[in-house]
């Protein structure tokens, strides 16, 4: 079962398209990670499933747990926005009862007890929220939106600014949902941490899909045209190199794009002319690439993005 | 429901545990206790400094009777006993004569008014020859007149007139061959009694009148009026802020995810409604309790404490999902304030005509004043404080225009609300906020 169903909605803001045809399944279970750049719809489409925003009248539909009543505020969603919003003054335990409450959960006290422990926030109980830290505040705000047992999690940009130990924390939190039977839709700039944690990658340019499916259906569909190399003693450039389309530096590692047709070892043996190569491997593009490729400026002007294939999952 | 009640009670809560609310708790009777307090400090504290005045009598026949009123008035009409004590509450006035040294007119009166400035005195009479014999009632001529340096310091002007008409009517009446004494006996003045009606208790005894305490009706009045618009600008207009932070902060986003916007709304108008009504009582039953053990239990109008509190919930209800709907469509402060000045204008009309409705409360005009919806809270108040009150049918109708109002209000302030609490940027206008209205 398909918990959200988007069929075809655009969603105008005066007379730019945010969001244009878009159509989207999201199944029961699984986590779905939305990319794309800034401005390109990601917290619009969001906030349509939240039913914050409605689809263009004359556009698609949205279901959301098989409903599309308009309007409906529905405790079964928790949703982080992407900017958090918290009351300043309340003390940390009134807040999370008031957002356990606003969202039908009538027994509070443990869950509000066992959420603060678990995010190691238990001596910030009396607190009140204007003397949190910015990463502290933000996992209240992610203990509000999960703490009424939502079947579907909704988090715009959950890991924004966080340190990787409490990355680390949200992060396992996040999986910990998904095993208890949660579905969790989260938009996020972090390739790496889409590229672990998505069954489901969404990505989203200038309104419209670009890609959509699972890492492995979208990267075989870019095939092996990339190559993973270091060259510890090269420091010069490498874009000068012949069959290679771009380079992204890695730091330690080089990802060249290799022009389609170009044999590798030609490229290899170009490469063992500048250095000893220490690391050489034919690879798939990283989503990060992936990423740039689609939106990068170059990328832009040689390729229009609606004109990419659409990758389906099964 | 449930979730508007939850709302609800965390906006009270949220605007009971403020600092701002205690200290206006507190600090409202104390600031209106300590105006009367200070009044009745400097009730003492008054000018007791001897006040010299000069006096032109061109007539010749005048000054002794005024300077011997004045003597008298010296002797026996500026003191109190106080506790066992005599007190001084009023200046002595000291008239002395002035002689016309010089035959310009002109020149005399700016010697003496040079007198004043150098403040040898505190002011001159000049008492015209032909005061006496002319008794033409043409009011553009003055047959006496008074020069000071203090227009304001009137108690002079007050008391001197007296004593001279008497003199100059009692010099008449000699001329006339008329006996003063029998005169003055013929003509004496009463003073009228303002009484209130009388009813007819239980028993059939008719009760007696009640002297009527003319400040009373006016305190009483005014006091219940001030109360309302001040319970009123408590509950309503910290809307505008508290949803304007909430739009702001982006709280709202995440409460829409939970709460319907229309639900949102009304918690946050019931909780300020409660706020209102907690001060409104705690204010009413505080100076029952005072002007019970002050001894005027009877002046507390007890009768309208229930149209009061069901007009202060009705104008919370009504002015505050207007200053909602104002917090919702706007993106700071600056706009928010442009928007409420006309609003508050519209709040503040009956302090302009109070006084009006005070005095004549079952005139046409103050009967159609108070049902105008934006004014019945303050107004009708005002009407039903002074005795003996209005018919019940007419707070009825107040009450039933308010509803009608006020169910218009929310309607209108729900649609606004729903779309503005989400929009980022510049405030839309009237006719945007028009369109969201009508299409919703």
């Amino acid at each position: 079962m398909n918990i959200v169903e988007i069929d075809h909605v655009t969603k105008t803001f005066g007379t730019h398209k945010a969001v244009d045809d878009l159509s989207l399944s999201v199944p029961e279970g699984c986590i779905y990670g939305f990319i794309g750049p800034n401005g390109s719809g990601k917290s619009t489409t969001l906030r349509m499933i939240m039913r914050i925003y409605y689809p263009d009248v004359g556009s698609g539909d949205i279901l959301v747990l098989g409903q599309n009543a308009r309007g409906a505020a529905n405790d079964l969603i928790g949703y982080l926005p992407e900017e958090r919003g918290l009351y300043k003054k309340m003390k940390v335990k009134d807040a999370l009862r008031f957002y356990a409450e606003i969202q039908g959960l009538r027994d509070y006290k443990n869950p509000v007890k066992a959420w603060l422990e678990r995010m190691n926030l238990s001596d910030w109980a009396d607190k009140k929220i204007e003397t949190l830290s910015k990463g502290m505040a933000q996992k209240i705000q992610f203990i509000s939106a999960v703490i009424a047992k939502p079947k579907l999690v909704i988090l715009d940009e959950p890991f924004s600014g966080l340190d990787p130990v409490n990355m680390d924390v949200l992060r396992e939190v996040v999986l910990d949902l998904r095993r208890e039977g949660s579905t969790i839709i989260f938009s996020t700039h972090d390739m790496s941490v889409a590229e672990k944690m998505c069954d489901y990658i969404f990505m989203i340019f200038k309104g419209k899909k670009v890609l959509d499916g699972t890492l492995d259906t979208i990267k075989d569909k870019y095939g092996q045209d990339t190559i993973l190399a270091a060259l510890p003693d090269y420091h010069g450039k490498l874009n000068d190199l012949n069959g290679i389309e771009n380079v992204t530096d890695l730091g330690h590692m080089q990802e060249l794009r290799i022009t389609p047709g170009t044999d590798s070892q030609a490229i290899l043996t170009d490469l063992m002319k500048r250095g000893r190569v220490a690391h050489f491997e034919l690879s798939r593009p990283s989503l990060h690439d992936i990423f740039v490729r689609i939106a990068g400026p170059e990328a832009q002007v040689s390729q229009e993005p609606s004109t990419l294939e659409e990758v389906h999952h099964a | 429901m449930r979730k508007t009640f939850v709302v609800a009670m965390r906006e009270y809560q949220a605007a009971v545990r403020t600092k701002t609310f205690i200290i206006t708790l507190v600090l409202m009777p104390i600031m209106m206790g300590g105006g009367v307090g200070m009044q009745l400090l400097l009730h003492d504290k008054v000018d007791t400094t001897d006040k010299h005045i000069a006096v032109v009598d061109l007539t010749g026949q005048l000054y002794i009777p005024l300077s011997s009123a004045a003597t008298e008035r010296n002797e026996k009409g500026i003191f109190v006993e106080e506790e066992g004590e005599t007190k001084q509450i009023k200046p002595r006035y000291l008239i002395e004569q002035e002689t016309p040294v010089s035959d310009n007119r002109d020149e005399m009166i700016f010697a003496l008014s040079e007198r004043v400035r150098n403040e040898e005195i505190f002011g001159f009479v000049i008492i015209e020859p032909d005061a006496i014999n002319n008794s033409d009632p043409n009011p553009m001529r003055h047959a006496m007149s008074y020069y000071s340096n203090s227009p304001t310091y009137d108690d002079i002007l007050r008391w001197i007139d007296d004593p001279i008409n008497e003199a100059i009517q009692v010099s008449r009446m000699k001329t006339a061959n008329l006996d003063a004494a029998i005169v003055m006996k013929a003509t004496q003045k009463h003073r009228m009694a303002n009484l209130g009606l009388v009813e007819k208790d239980e028993d059939g005894k008719i009760t007696k009148a009640q002297q009527t305490n003319e400040l009373a009706n006016i305190i009483v009045p005014l006091g219940m009026m001030m109360l309302m618009f001040m319970t009123i600008m408590i509950g309503a207009t910290p809307l505008v802020h508290s949803v304007l932070e909430e739009k702001m902060q982006r709280i709202s986003e995440v409460l829409l995810g939970s709460v319907p916007p229309f639900q949102l709304m009304m918690g946050k108008l019931l909780g300020m409604v409660g706020v209102s009504m907690t001060i409104g009582t705690i204010y009413l039953v505080g100076s029952a309790v005072a002007v019970h053990f002050a001894g005027y239990g009877e002046m507390f109008p007890s009768h309208i404490v229930w149209w009061f509190l069901i007009f202060q919930a009705l104008a919370v209800l009504m002015f505050g999902s207007l200053f909602i709907a104002v917090g919702a469509a706007v993106s700071d402060l600056k706009e928010a304030q442009n928007v409420m000045t006309p609003m508050t204008l519209v709040m503040i009309v009956p302090m302009f005509v109070w006084i009006n409705v005070v005095k004549e409360p079952t005139s046409s005009f103050s009967t159609v004043l108070s049902l105008i919806p934006p004014f019945t809270p303050m107004l009708m108040t005002i009407r039903q404080a002074v005795p003996p009150g209005v018919p019940t049918w007419q707070p009825l109708l107040g009450v039933v225009l308010m509803l009608i109002t006020t169910v218009g209000c929310v309607f209108v302030a729900g649609r606004i609300f729903r779309i503005g609490i989400l929009m980022q940027g510049k405030a839309p206008s009237i006719r945007e906020a028009m369109s969201w209205i009508v299409r919703g």
